[in-house]
């Protein structure tokens, strides 16, 4: 056979391949829609009884600036780029107490918002890629949960950062006393066929509970219900209540919709690397300082 | 006049960004109102966490050559724009649009229109 003819064959055959090895990487890493995709949609399907189980989007970018419903911006979405100490003319200030305003300023944020810092200078624990704990790994863009449920769990997994939660159903109660934990224990149970509340206690103060900087307590109670509208959608919502740090409970997310993604939906891994984030920092983040000054 | 690698830097007061509203973090740093046009060489594209980061060396009228990064988001965010891991090679003459940074060093934000060796890569909407 000759050499031209080897050459020819070859040339045919990857023309042929690639495709589809083309389709079979499509598998795999799967991104989901833009949210201006899901504008206008409504809920549709039956909603299975007592199932939170599946692949659920929650649209990324939710609680960038902070907790959705209390984001850490002037009126009309003002002052992302921060250098304020604390949160005044916020649009839905928080009702902090003294301790809890003592506790924000604290924390240094470089997420936008009005308090943001420059990158380099941030206390943030994301920014060392310390363990988010939870609530904050839901309250920085959510994006894209894998729900496994057994008879006796709910187990979310969070492939952004690498978060995971177990949250028990078997009828236990939180403890009484508990070691705090970066996620702190989770306990839920069914209000109906269709609504699953979820109340989790016990985080490790030193967390954060949001990409804003938000401060809580070991008194830190977190309520969340999934409530499955239809097949495809869950509302989900989470309440806040920290005596020590909010004069009253407030909620974080309102309803937001979870859209269920299709069975075999493979979701991106986003993890926070401290090799990588050094460099990053090296070669980004202390450049751009805006005030050397301040370092 | 500027050579073929490229030594112009167009300064594009007030032009509107493509860019999410909401950067992931740190993006006071940069001057997002005045966006700036590069010409330039890549030297190194790596596609990593936290930001996908595109090196690329301008050479200015007088040949002498200063070395940018340039940041974008994170891979998960960039491919769903579009980009992969070979969007970008060393060698690729490029034209980036760019939010530089508020303290003058040459470090940026990539915001708006790119160029890869004249021909212009569109981003997913």
């Amino acid at each position: 056979m000759s050499k031209r003819l080897i050459v020819s064959l070859a040339a045919v055959l990857a023309v042929g391949i690639s495709p589809l090895l083309r389709a079979q990487d499509e598998k795999w890493n799967r991104i989901p829609p833009k949210r201006a995709a899901y504008n206008g949609k409504k809920p549709s399907g039956p909603a299975p009884r007592r199932d939170l189980s599946g692949i659920w989007d929650a649209a990324q970018t939710l609680g960038v600036s902070g907790a959705t419903e209390h984001p850490a911006l002037l009126p009309g979405g003002r002052g992302q780029e921060g250098g304020r100490e604390d949160e005044t003319g916020v649009a839905k200030p928080l009702p902090y107490t003294a301790a809890g305003l003592e506790a924000l300023k604290k924390n240094k944020p470089s997420g936008p918002g009005v308090r943001q810092v420059d990158s380099v200078l941030t206390n943030d624990p994301a920014g060392m890629c310390d363990p988010l704990g939870f609530p904050y790994m839901f309250l920085w863009e959510l994006r894209t949960l894998n729900v496994v449920q057994t008879p006796k769990q709910v187990i979310i997994l969070s492939p952004f950062y690498g978060n995971y939660r177990v949250i028990w159903t078997d009828g236990r109660k939180p403890p009484a006393d508990p070691d705090p934990r970066y996620n702190g224990y989770s306990v839920g149970r069914w209000l109906d066929d269709y609504t699953f509340a979820v109340q989790t206690t016990g985080m490790l103060p030193k967390t954060w509970l949001d990409h804003a900087g938000r401060a809580h307590s070991d008194q830190l109670v977190v309520d969340e219900t999934y409530h499955r509208v239809a097949g495809d959608t869950i509302e989900y919502t989470m309440k806040i209540t920290d005596p020590k740090m909010y004069s009253e409970p407030w909620l974080a997310l309102n309803a937001i919709p979870l859209h269920l993604m299709a069975d075999d939906f493979d979701i991106p891994e986003l993890l926070c690397s401290p090799s990588e984030f050094a460099e990053y920092n090296k070669q980004v983040a202390a450049p751009v300082l805006r005030d050397p000054s301040a370092k | 006049m500027a050579n073929r690698l490229g030594i112009v830097v167009v300064m594009v007061a007030g032009v509107a960004f493509t860019a999410p509203l909401f950067a992931h973090h740190g993006a006071a740093s940069f001057d997002s109102a005045n966006m700036v046009t590069l010409k330039g060489t890549v030297t190194e594209y790596v596609w990593s966490n936290p930001h996908v980061l595109v090196k690329v060396d301008v050479k200015d009228d007088s040949g002498n050559v200063a070395r940018w990064v340039l940041e974008a988001w994170n891979p998960v965010t960039q491919s769903s724009r579009g980009w992969t891991k070979n969007t970008f090679k060393p060698g690729d003459e490029v034209s980036l649009d760019i939010s530089p940074a508020k303290n003058k060093q040459p470090v940026g934000e990539i915001r708006g229109r790119i160029v890869i060796n004249g021909k212009e890569f569109k981003e997913s909407q």
